[in-house]
């Protein structure tokens, strides 16, 4: 018995020494060739709204809880856009931060909450407008 | 091999094969459940301080950096960096980022640490590394159901499943169906 847990250790500590990758993959394979240029997708967004893109950029944030978002910084100063991802299907890293991602997904569109809006209005808080947010949920992504 | 003798040996070595994944997900799984009151993974520490340097605007970001990694003594190589409006600039280190404010001449510093034996445990727990593990996973719940049943069938008489263990298992189904009734 212990020669067999013994071997099954040795065979668990070989197999994951050839665990090193060209940079570490989240999700699924990235299948799109073409990269779009983050901010011609902030100038346009509703170009593509529905749009499987390939971005490329910074990893800027990091969902520091839940590893549930990232988000890359844009080829233009300032600018940023979020990755968002299914809770548990993957899980950001927070040593992501300042690596560069290379990620894959579907441009969508957050409409401001109406409830959020008429609280607003209901309060005659001008300032506190809801604005319409685009973002990428994100399928898949390789970090290096 | 009476089957009661073959049930026992049954849960014993299933029993010592879990012993590890089950303090894996026990410690995971009380950790993640109060994810909204700390970070389960990792230790954050903020520090805040002023160099009035930084507030100079003639700066290039990458004499910031330099001025910086110097004020800060910080011995990391700087990764990169991202200018996320006119006066503030963040800066990524390893395991440290640093955010600038030319405005207030501001620095807050950022280092984010593992928290040990949770970070690993939460990452297995919540099936992070997909692939193989998936199945391990599986086997383990599975294993977990046979742990239940060869328990419950170990002992015979008064304290067994018909005696005493009976109510107990009762107990044990009752308190989730209660929380289901009262939250679901």
């Amino acid at each position: 018995m212990k020669r067999i847990v013994l071997s099954l250790l040795v065979v668990f500590l070989f197999a994951s020494s050839f665990n090193a990758e060209d940079g570490k993959k989240f999700g699924n394979d990235l299948t799109v060739k073409e990269k779009t240029l983050i901010s011609k997708i902030l100038e346009t967004p509703n170009d593509f709204v529905g749009k499987k893109v390939l971005v490329e950029g910074t990893v800027v944030g990091v969902c520091k809880k839940r590893g549930c978002w990232i988000d890359i910084a844009s080829d233009k100063e300032y600018e940023k856009i979020r990755i968002k991802v299914n809770d548990g299907e993957i899980v950001f890293p927070m040593e992501l931060k300042g690596k560069t991602a290379l990620v894959e997904g579907e441009v969508y569109v957050i409409q401001p909450h109406p409830e959020h809006k008429k609280d607003n209005e209901k309060e005659g808080d001008e300032c506190v407008v809801p604005e319409v947010k685009y973002q990428i949920k994100g399928l898949g992504a390789v970090v290096k | 091999m009476k089957w009661r003798k073959f049930n026992r040996l049954l849960h014993r070595d299933i029993g010592y094969i879990c012993f590890g994944l089950i303090i894996i997900y026990s410690i995971s799984g009380i950790a993640v459940n109060h994810v909204d009151d700390w970070n389960p993974n990792y230790v954050i520490e903020i520090d805040t301080l002023k160099i009035s340097e930084i507030a100079d605007s003639s700066l290039s970001k990458d004499e910031l950096a330099f001025l910086i990694i110097e004020k800060l003594s910080i011995r990391d190589s700087l990764q990169s960096s991202f200018k996320s409006s006119p006066n503030k600039t963040e800066f990524y280190f390893e395991g440290k980022t640093v955010y600038a404010d030319a405005e207030t001449a501001q620095v807050v510093v950022e280092t984010v640490k593992d928290r040990a034996v949770f970070r690993e445990t939460n990452f297995l727990h919540l099936n992070a590394p997909k692939k193989l593990w998936t199945y391990v996973a599986d086997l383990f719940a599975v294993a977990l159901i046979l742990l239940a049943i060869s328990g419950s069938l170990m002992i015979q008489g008064k304290k067994g499943i018909t005696g005493r263990g009976k109510w107990l298992i009762l107990l044990g189904i009752a308190i989730p169906v209660f929380f289901l009734l009262l939250y679901f």
